[in-house]
């Protein structure tokens, strides 16, 4: 993050003081205990913006209403080819959010890939097919080139060829106004290879299997967006020692493997150290 | 009624068409052929062993004999359609009668052009023709091929009078099997299906005449969007299934069952059982 040029601190407090627009970038169980300890700073000024899967608006809404009385808040599910700015994102606005802090966020989320507002309890389908997807994407590469190195293909290429094949397909898909099935048939030529391909899709129920993936997926973020509201945190979720930490309410402690980067913009990409 | 020129200059009112065979095949098309008032039914003559099938075809007007030859003697367009194990014995039966103004067009599965024509004399106009049952309701799906002895304006001729019967086209021979795998014997999956349609209604509580009816009509009405928008399949049931509606419910269970590599493995079955049965 350094390298990057982007300011890091340890400190959460100051990042926050620092900030206008701030992303919440822990994990979910987190959550509760990073707004207790930045609440108090937390101005009107402020977006906040939490990406943590199953954590609800009005939650944040809830926690941080003790500090302040019309806090910002933004939801946001996001996946992580953002990194190379494929990302696929969706934003819901909290109560006190305006449109403009929803174009705000839009702005910057659409710089790093495809950007959209969906209504809040859309958010958990959303993780269920992009935010896991790129999962399902890495596992289908990986079995796509044991089946190219199976049949004589060299692994880098194997790979190469696969993540290529992929790329393109999605590609056709979004610049076409065609049906995905259609786009399928066009490659299916009478008799040939494709289509016994596909029949052994077909038959080893590949569809379903996706299907049952994007749903396993939701359903496993409304579980565990159920067991957050009752405060119910799996004690494995949460390392002792980091929970520790957390609960600290010394300011001058920081959770070093939970922090915080701002994206403050900041113009000047000289490595400041706060 | 239907005095105007069809194609090739042929009179329809004056084409006779003949009949070997008078099974329910034979009866399908012409039915439709009559009801589509193609041909009328005094033109049309029919042959049969026993007098068993032909009862219904003097019903209907038609003209009945038990003489394979009278039917070539009498008619232009002879329509073979007995059991493929009975024809090559119709054929050396018939061949002194067949000349160069006959149209013969074999309905019989597994016999290639190849054995036909090898049969009848050389340079007979011989198309073979695979046609499926709903042509009896004018809602068949045929495909036909051409010997070397058929020209377009048989072809014409053929498609003209048959799509009278439902959808007729022409296609290289070796699609014919592939025809029997998804129509000819698809028409029987389909009835498997409205059955379990309905069964599935039944158990939900509808009474069993009803949802058969239903199971029907909706087959009907989807074949019928697929044919007159001429949409992808696929995206007419993107069109039906709202966000986390009903039917997205049932279509995952369809897909879970593997419902469409089912439906690939029996056009493959048939397909392959019509080529083997071919080779016999």
């Amino acid at each position: 993050v350094q390298k990057m040029g982007v300011n890091f601190t340890v400190s959460n407090k100051d990042t926050v003081k620092s900030s206008d627009v701030l992303f919440l970038a822990v994990k979910p169980p987190i959550i509760p205990f990073i707004l207790e300890e930045v609440g108090p700073d937390i101005e009107p000024r402020h977006i906040v913006v939490s990406c943590a899967a199953g954590v609800t608006i009005s939650s944040i809404e809830k926690k941080l209403s003790t500090f302040c009385p019309t806090p910002k808040v933004i939801r946001c599910m996001t996946n992580t080819p953002v990194i190379v700015r494929e990302g696929a994102t969706v934003y819901a606005t909290g109560t006190h959010a305006d449109v403009e802090d929803g174009k705000l966020l839009e702005q910057l989320m659409a710089s790093v890939g495809f950007c959209t507002e969906v209504e809040e309890d859309l958010i958990d389908a959303v993780t269920g097919l992009s935010g896991s997807g790129p999962a399902y994407a890495f596992t289908a590469l990986d079995a796509l080139a044991d089946g190219g190195v199976k049949m004589g293909l060299p692994r880098r290429l194997a790979v190469r060829l696969g993540a290529q094949a992929l790329l393109g397909a999605a590609k056709m898909l979004l610049e076409s106004e065609q049906h995905p099935g259609q786009l399928k048939d066009n490659v299916c030529s009478p008799g040939g290879a494709t289509i016994h391909a596909l029949h052994f899709l077909e038959s080893g129920g590949f569809r379903s299997l996706l299907i049952n993936a994007v749903e396993a997926s939701c359903i496993r973020t409304r579980e565990l967006q159920h067991l957050a509201d009752q405060e119910k945190i799996s004690p494995a979720a949460i390392k002792k020692t980091l929970l520790d930490k957390v609960k600290l309410e010394s300011p001058s402690l920081s959770v070093a493997s939970a922090s915080k980067v701002s994206l403050f913009t900041n113009k000047s990409h000289s490595s400041k150290k706060n | 009624p239907g005095r105007g020129r069809g194609p090739e200059g042929m009179e329809a009112a004056e084409l006779r068409v003949g009949f070997v065979g008078a099974g329910r095949m034979a009866g399908g098309l012409a039915r439709g052929l009559l009801r589509a008032g193609k041909v009328p039914a005094s033109s049309i003559l029919a042959s049969a062993p026993s007098d068993k099938n032909l009862d219904a075809w003097r019903e209907s007007g038609c003209r009945t004999t038990h003489c394979n030859l009278e039917v070539l003697q009498e008619s232009t367009l002879v329509f073979l359609a007995t059991k493929p194990h009975v024809l090559p014995g119709v054929l050396q039966e018939i061949r002194p009668a067949v000349g160069p103004h006959h149209i013969v067009v074999s309905l019989a599965a597994g016999v290639t052009l190849q054995t036909l024509q090898r049969l009848l004399p050389a340079g007979t106009k011989v198309l073979r023709l695979m046609p499926n049952l709903p042509c009896v309701v004018q809602a068949g799906a045929m495909v036909f091929a051409r010997g070397s002895g058929a020209g377009d304006g048989e072809a014409a001729l053929l498609k003209s009078l048959l799509s009278s019967c439902g959808l007729c086209e022409e296609v290289p021979e070796s699609y014919i099997n592939i025809h029997t795998g998804l129509s000819g014997s698809g028409v029987a999956y389909v009835y498997l299906f409205a059955e379990a349609l309905a069964e599935g209604a039944v158990k939900m509580g509808m009474p069993g005449g009803l949802a058969s009816r239903i199971a029907a009509q909706t087959l009907l009405g989807a074949a019928k969007m697929m044919l007159e928008t001429g949409e992808h399949p696929a995206k007419l049931r993107g069109d039906v299934c709202t966000p986390g509606g009903t039917t997205i419910h049932a279509l995952h269970q369809l897909e879970k069952g593997a419902l469409r590599a089912t439906v690939m493995n029996a056009v493959e079955a048939a397909t392959n059982r019509a080529c083997d049965v071919a080779e016999d």
